[in-house]
């Protein structure tokens, strides 16, 4: 699903090269279940932007899906996002001026869905997390939790393949967190691919699959539930 | 997905009401100032008798002496002699022609109650009403007859009948020109070129007549000019019939040629008379030249519209581009500001493009929301034109053309302005933005 070969990110500025990562290495098989975790500034965030194309790599190969991402234009990147990948954010980034349809419903106008069903869509996402009866509320008249559930409804309603979830329970109580977490893991369960980066030791526990990132490297793994370690480290390049 | 992008440009437009507000504000005012003076020249230079401008002709003679010069680009006075104009009028062949002078009277009804007016007269030949497009509402022009015997006939446009006899249809009905009692035959249209193209002697912008009376009453009754009399030579006129007989120019002359063919023949007659008159002791030139002018290349050869109205034009767009320089300085601030928004977008499968066309829709409905304000103010512009300066009230206005042509105008400035911001907030990093949202 998502193969990373030596991928290298370099922030410059006219006296600064800092390197967020630097011969990355990681592949992520389809349905799996990955938390990342690591300290501040290790990188996390940078190779999940990678992941989801929000920003370009300085070096290696990164092939999603077979389609080697490298060798797309804007226009393609957009489209391939659009179709096959859900983002969650830790800040939900739900639109403030668009009401709980409406932001459900941005991911399926870029696709270009009929109304009808786009419709269809947003319903049954708002309905899976709980959020049917607020279809009108704006996201300021909501709770966190709530909010992230509307965002998890967006990332959900393009059925993507492939979830990235950057810190999706840091702005969350332990319960709200909880809830989320649950929903990520039902979402997996139906066949999603979710890679999901945490602070949180314990809601990585929850993950089958650990990676650690320290100073832009992929550094450790450790699985839970079951999986052989072989398997995990062939996985994990 | 267009229909989505006037719904959030929309909703955008009504986030910001004082940004919204100043920015249609700005657009407003530079499309007021740019439609009003775009509307007075668009007036100006467009064609007064477009179904046959290309049909009628001014004529022009030479008469002057060799080394005689004239304020026209190619020496030839802008008018005729009395004599020349008689006749070239007497010339045969099945064409429309008419001599013309703008002349002037005392117009009455010879009563205790009828106040006197001061009024612009035509004096002119019957064929002036069919070439120019005037059309009767009662009775008809004079007779050949009346024409030839000088009768003392008239004809009134309506809005003049209704000012003399609160009514329109007067035929039969008598009016004084001065102490000469005239019977009126017939009753035109209102008729008020924009451009008083067939007379540009003393203005292009003045009123047309709403008085005509048979070009025969110049002779019989000592009908003077009221517009140019010119004199390129030193010639002793004690009196009117002197004036009649001189080298002085100052008769218009006109004539309907329909086809190329006409017009050759036309000014090969002209080249004939000319040479003839040279027999005569006239036209003392070794090379003789005349001039037969359609009515815009009339309209040019006698600089209509000045350079002055070109720069006023110039301007005004350039006070336009001023105030497309705010908007852009607020489009600016505002999409910038919008970066996070947009990084989320670009996240769930916006493309560059597809958040460039979002924000050039925006910018296009301001565009049009500051052309529709736009068309108030040019609509005071206007009649401000009008206010001061009387001659301006057919000019001073905006026809259908004016009217789209704004809104265009104001969505291309408003485009050309958005263009930069658009183009930089799409290409925002989306992220950028979605950490710190």
């Amino acid at each position: 699903m998502l193969d990373m070969k030596a991928i290298s990110k370099v922030y410059q500025t006219d006296m600064v090269q800092t390197h967020a990562l630097r011969d990355f290495n990681l592949h992520v098989a389809e349905r799996e279940f990955v938390a990342v975790t690591g300290p501040s500034g290790s990188g996390k965030t940078t190779f999940l932007n990678i992941a989801g194309m929000l920003e370009p790599f300085s070096g290696g190969q990164y092939c999603l899906d077979g389609v080697d991402i490298g060798k797309l234009n804007d226009n393609a990147r957009a489209d391939l996002r659009n179709q096959k990948i859900g983002f969650i954010f830790q800040g939900f980034n739900l639109i403030p001026d668009l009401n709980l349809y409406e932001n459900v419903e941005v991911p399926l106008r870029y696709r270009g869905i009929k109304s009808a069903e786009r419709k269809r869509r947003v319903e049954e996402c708002l309905e899976l997390v709980g959020l049917a009866g607020r279809a009108k509320h704006l996201p300021q008249q909501l709770s966190g939790g709530q909010q992230q559930r509307v965002a998890i409804a967006r990332a959900l309603a393009g059925r993507p393949r492939f979830l990235l979830a950057d810190e999706p329970t840091g702005n969350l109580d332990s319960l709200m967190a909880r809830q989320v977490m649950e929903l990520l893991e039902q979402i997996n369960r139906e066949g999603a691919t979710i890679v999901m980066v945490t602070h949180d030791p314990e809601l990585a526990r929850r993950a089958p699959r650990n990676i650690q990132i320290v100073d832009g490297r992929v550094t450790d793994f450790t699985l839970y539930q079951g999986r052989s370690m072989d398997t995990a480290m062939a996985a994990g390049g | 997905m267009f229909t989505h992008y006037i719904d959030l440009a929309w909703r955008s437009l009504r986030q910001t009401p004082l940004v919204t507000f100043l920015m249609i504000l700005a657009i407003a005012i530079g499309i007021g100032v740019t439609m009003t003076t775009l509307s007075v020249y668009h007036m100006m230079s467009t064609d007064p008798i477009p179904d046959k401008s290309d049909r009628l002709f001014a004529v022009q003679l030479q008469p002057m002496d060799d080394g005689e010069t004239w304020a026209t680009g190619d020496d030839v006075p802008y008018q005729l002699t009395y004599q020349d104009a008689i006749n070239l009028q007497a010339l045969p062949g099945d064409f429309l022609r008419a001599p013309m002078i703008r002349a002037g009277f005392s117009v009455h009804l010879n009563t205790p109650q009828s106040k006197p007016v001061i009024e612009d007269a035509r004096v002119t030949d019957s064929d002036f009403f069919s070439m120019f497009n005037l059309t009767f509402i009662h009775g008809s022009a004079w007779t050949a007859a009346q024409a030839q015997s000088a009768a003392p006939v008239v004809v009134l446009d309506e809005e003049m009948a209704q000012q003399m006899f609160g009514k329109t249809d007067v035929v039969g009905e008598s009016l004084f020109l001065g102490e000469r009692r005239h019977e009126i035959v017939g009753v035109t249209q209102k008729w008020r070129p924009n451009i008083k193209f067939y007379d540009l002697n003393n203005g292009a912008f003045g009123k047309a007549e709403r008085l005509f009376v048979p070009f025969s009453h110049v002779k019989a009754y000592d009908v003077d000019t009221w517009g140019n009399t010119n004199a390129w030579k030193f010639e002793e006129t004690r009196d009117f019939n002197d004036k009649m007989n001189s080298e002085m120019v100052w008769i218009q002359f006109w004539v309907q040629l329909d086809t190329p063919a006409q017009r050759q023949a036309y000014g090969d007659m002209l080249m004939a008379y000319m040479q003839q008159q040279q027999k005569l002791g006239r036209f003392n030139r070794e090379e003789l030249a005349y001039g037969l002018q359609d009515v815009n290349a009339w309209m040019n050869y006698n600089k209509v519209i000045s350079e002055d109205n070109k720069i006023l034009v110039g301007l005004s767009f350039m006070f336009l581009a001023v105030c497309v320089a705010n908007i852009l300085g607020l489009l600016l601030a505002k999409f910038m500001r919008r970066a996070a928004d947009v990084g989320v977008r670009r996240a769930l499968g916006a493309s560059k493009r597809q958040v460039f066309y979002q924000h050039l829709v925006e910018v296009g409905m301001l565009g049009l929301l500051g052309g529709a304000v736009g068309i108030v103010f040019a609509q005071f512009g206007l009649l401000g034109v009008r206010q001061s300066y009387d001659y301006y009230n057919n000019l001073a206005s905006m026809d259908w053309m004016m009217l789209l042509s704004a809104p265009v105008i104001a969505i291309s400035a408003c485009i050309l302005a958005g263009l930069y911001p658009a183009w930089l907030v799409c290409r925002t990093t989306p992220a950028t933005h979605l950490k710190v949202q």
